[in-house]
């Protein structure tokens, strides 16, 4: 479950802040992300593992439409997609020439997951019992999520930095314990711009 | 006629089956030349490396695909290991050293010690050379080395091939049944394969294909 958790929180985070990038208080915030209907997106995610020298980098595109449509898809170096479409959920992995499903779907855990998640969604993110949420206006605007007891084994902190564009975001940084983290860059961020759902069913 | 082809097919599906389950043919060959035994080792990282790999792993039927990262120290014996999701969240995180495993992070279903321990030695086989001398070793006319290391337990691990041909790790038990097979196959990369598979029939039946995504720096 966890593994989903900090994927999810990963694209909720994304998605929730990516239109309110001018809002000027929480409450505006809040208020701003209603009016997201649909986000496309490609993303470059840097990996840093106490490890390894060099980040690991892949590379991919994201696209979403509310409530609860997503298509989070890697396609270096692996090329593996986790398609929702309402309660349903499927990942998949492309391997020798075609896409298979993944072992572990870990259906239920994925759904309790994107149970709790819903209230970001909605503009109910301080309702999360997951992470407590600061906010900075910066320039640049800034969010940050400190993780309560249990996922703070996994996860840290997270920190959205939000785009001058509105409804941008840069980039979301994901601490963990031991020194490692996650740096992903969005990039030609269309918000509420037309794609067919077909992108959260075909592969 | 129908009845008589599914028959055939039958057959040959069981003659498939019956040379799997056979111990596989060996070369016999006593110690070879002194200046041959670097040959031997040609294969494994002389010195640190770190590596980055995606692992496309079957398992009874289903596939899953994740990244490898390992990082090692052949002159120390110990290395480091890493399995995460494609996003990279880490599943699992451990190291070798002193023949020693501690494992630092495991989630479910990567939690078991069995799953540590078969990684390690999955790792181990692929990346550090058996510890002693090989009991035979020699050069064929082609230039391709084999070289034979007998265990403790009876068990041996059997090497063969060059750079320029590939490699093929094999790892038999005591009744000289083939458990772990390995084919490692260039362009090697700071003396890393590009392509990796990694065939286990015993205790358990998997095969791992290995692509080198980023080699040492």
């Amino acid at each position: 479950m966890k593994k989903f958790l900090f994927f999810n929180v990963l694209v909720t985070a994304g998605l929730f802040f990516s239109g309110i990038a001018l809002a000027q208080d929480w409450t505006s915030l809040k208020e701003a992300s209603r009016n997201i209907r649909s986000v496309k997106a490609n993303f470059i995610q840097r990996r840093f593992l106490q490890i390894l020298t060099k980040p690991l980098l892949s590379e991919g595109k994201l696209f979403f439409y509310a409530p609860d449509s997503v298509r989070w898809e890697y396609l270096n170096p692996l090329r593996s997609v986790m398609l929702q479409k309402g309660s349903t959920i499927q990942v998949y992995n492309f391997s020798e020439g075609k896409w298979k499903p993944e072992i572990t779907q870990a259906v239920e855990a994925r759904r309790m997951v994107f149970a709790e998640i819903s209230q970001w969604f909605q503009g109910r993110f301080d309702e999360s019992k997951a992470f407590k949420h600061g906010y900075s206006p910066g320039p640049p605007a800034r969010v940050t999520m400190l993780a309560g007891e249990g996922i703070n084994r996994f996860i840290q902190r997270i920190e959205i930095v939000l785009s001058a564009r509105p409804g941008v975001i840069d980039r979301v940084e994901i601490e963990e314990p031991g020194g490692s983290r996650t740096l992903i860059e969005f990039r030609n961020v269309e918000i509420n711009s037309g794609f067919s759902s077909e992108v959260f069913e075909k592969l | 006629m129908i009845r008589r082809k599914n028959l055939d097919i039958c057959f040959l599906g069981l003659f498939i089956l019956s040379i799997g389950c056979a111990p596989i043919s060996r070369k016999t060959l006593g110690p070879g030349s002194p200046e041959d035994l670097p040959g031997c080792y040609a294969l494994f990282p002389a010195e640190s490396w770190e590596s980055v790999h995606r692992i496309e792993a079957t398992i009874r039927g289903g596939s899953s695909s994740l990244l490898g990262v390992t990082k090692g120290d052949p002159s120390e014996r110990r290395f480091e290991s890493l399995l995460l999701t494609p996003e990279g969240f880490i599943l699992f995180d451990a190291e070798l050293r002193e023949d020693r495993i501690v494992v630092r992070r495991a989630v479910a279903p990567f939690d078991s010690p069995a799953f540590a321990g078969g990684l390690m030695e999955d790792v181990t086989l692929l990346f550090l050379p058996p510890q002693v001398k090989p009991t035979t070793w020699g050069k064929e006319t082609d230039g391709k080395m084999i070289c034979n290391w007998e265990g403790p337990d009876d068990s041996d691990t059997e090497i063969t091939g060059s750079m320029e041909s590939g490699w093929r790790i094999s790892r038999r038990d005591k009744k000289g049944r083939v458990i772990k097979e390995v084919f490692l196959n260039g362009p090697f990369v700071n003396g890393l394969a590009s392509h990796v598979e990694l065939r286990a029939s015993r205790p358990a039946s998997y095969r791992l294909r290995m692509t080198l995504v980023q080699p040492s720096p």
